[in-house]
């Protein structure tokens, strides 16, 4: 019976657990346990990691791959764009939901890698910086989320059935969801830079 | 819904999550809003996005 | 000649009320500069999504001019908006801008990007044939998209070069640099 229910909901209990553990890691004080020791990390990826010397070393170097950065981002912001403003039935009107979706995952998937491998070299290249802001740690937190939800959730939801099956509010949920995670991404994002 | 009128794992793993994530994220922006009309009216006397430097 | 009356012009717009506000506003010039740079997501990501379709990278099953068609509105609000907000980082701060050897390599590609822009949609408008639910576009189609990705990619890097002083006139004792930069006042003081 419990085996059952467990693997019949197995998704949505794993929701529900990462989102305990979270609450518990926030309340325990793990958080605030854990933090002191990730700065030595930051500061070996700065200063003694490759990709970090690299960044600190050659000031080109470093800006190309920003630029390289932004254009990931702007690959994976559109691919979200037009499928999720089609979900909200604003463009593609005469090209069948189901299309996009699948269509521009695969784009978005290539985007999203582009994007972190990127990021890694530029977060490297001013690790002893971004350690200490928090509009840094808000952006990995939603990129871990907004990529847990886009891969495990919202596509396995919207490739399940035809959109026709699933709640209409439930689609526009997960579209206006996936476009706000990537804006705080993008935003945070460049928020870093003035900070 | 699945065949059986009941909801299934993927709507409700689908509508929980995005409920927690959108839930965070508009606390975070109506936050950051919020702290930044609260600065700018610090800054400028009334909320302003930027002052006459003439008369600072 | 064109220098000098460009940095005329910069100091003129420099001189400007609205141009100090802008800079010297808590987070006037930084929005401006977000919003110019998260606006890529709407005007480059619907353009590239098009020039991938054409190479048959992203959604070979519906036809090319659907995707061209309807993403076409996106893309062009994107690049209004960011075109409106380059003007105003322009505007904010002229005279380093304009003396950007960067900015100017930038502004070049820009123009050839919509000459290219221009070329492609007069070949999508001739193109004849039932190519369109083709999973890859026509040859002279597949190179305006690689040329169109080749100078975005272009556009964009040297916009993120723009704010480093590599080469900037005070940096530097190049005269081509120099000139090409625009860096009028280093170059009568060699």
């Amino acid at each position: 019976m419990l085996g059952s229910i467990l693997s019949q909901y197995a998704r949505s209990l794993a929701v529900f657990a990462v989102f305990l553990l979270m609450v518990l890691v926030e309340a325990l004080g793990i958080r605030e346990a854990i933090y002191p020791g990730l700065e030595s990390f930051f500061n070996w990826m700065n200063q003694s990691s490759w990709i970090g010397v690299i960044g600190t070393t050659y000031g080109s170097v470093y800006a190309t791959v920003e630029a390289l950065h932004l254009l990931s981002m702007a690959v994976l912001g559109g691919t979200v764009l037009a499928t999720d403003l089609r979900l909200l039935g604003m463009i593609f009107k005469d090209v069948p939901s189901e299309t996009l979706v699948t269509g521009t995952h695969k784009c978005f998937r290539w985007a999203l890698l582009m994007a972190i491998l990127t990021g890694i070299f530029c977060a490297a290249g001013v690790g002893n910086k971004v350690y200490f802001m928090e509009v840094f740690w808000i952006k990995m937190l939603v990129l871990i989320a907004g990529s847990c939800f886009m891969l495990f959730i919202k596509q396995p939801l919207l490739t399940s059935r035809p959109h026709a099956q699933i709640n209409p509010w439930t689609i526009r949920l997960v579209a206006v969801t996936s476009m706000l995670i990537w804006f705080t991404v993008a935003a945070t994002g460049r928020w870093i830079g003035f900070s | 819904m699945n065949e059986n009128g009941k909801i299934d794992d993927k709507t409700i793993a689908a509508l929980s999550s995005a409920g927690i994530i959108l839930g965070g994220l508009l606390y975070y922006w109506l936050g950051e809003g919020q702290s930044t009309v609260e600065l700018l009216e610090l800054a400028y006397g009334s909320f302003k996005f930027f002052n006459n430097p003439l008369v600072f | 000649m064109i220098n000098e009356l460009l940095l005329q012009f910069a100091h003129w717009m420099e001189a400007q009320e609205y141009s100090q506000m802008l800079v010297a506003g808590y987070y006037s010039y930084s929005w401006l500069e977000a919003t110019h740079v998260l606006t890529l997501m709407v005007s480059i990501g619907s353009l590239f999504i098009i020039d991938f379709r054409m190479l048959g990278w992203v959604m070979p099953n519906v036809p090319a001019s659907t995707i061209a068609a309807r993403l076409h509105k996106p893309m062009i609000i994107g690049f209004v908006i960011m075109f409106i907000t380059g003007a105003l980082l322009v505007y904010a701060k002229p005279v380093e801008t304009i003396q950007s050897l960067w900015f100017r390599m930038k502004m070049i590609l820009l123009l050839l990007a919509f000459i290219n822009a221009w070329i492609f949609n007069n070949r999508l408008k001739s193109a004849k044939g039932n190519w369109d639910n083709d999973p890859v576009a026509p040859g002279p189609l597949r190179t305006g998209a690689i040329i169109s990705l080749v100078l975005w990619c272009g556009v964009v890097t040297l916009g993120r070069y723009i704010p480093y002083d590599w080469v900037d006139c005070t940096n530097t004792t190049n005269t081509t640099i120099l000139w090409a930069a625009g860096c009028v006042d280093q170059l009568n003081a060699l």
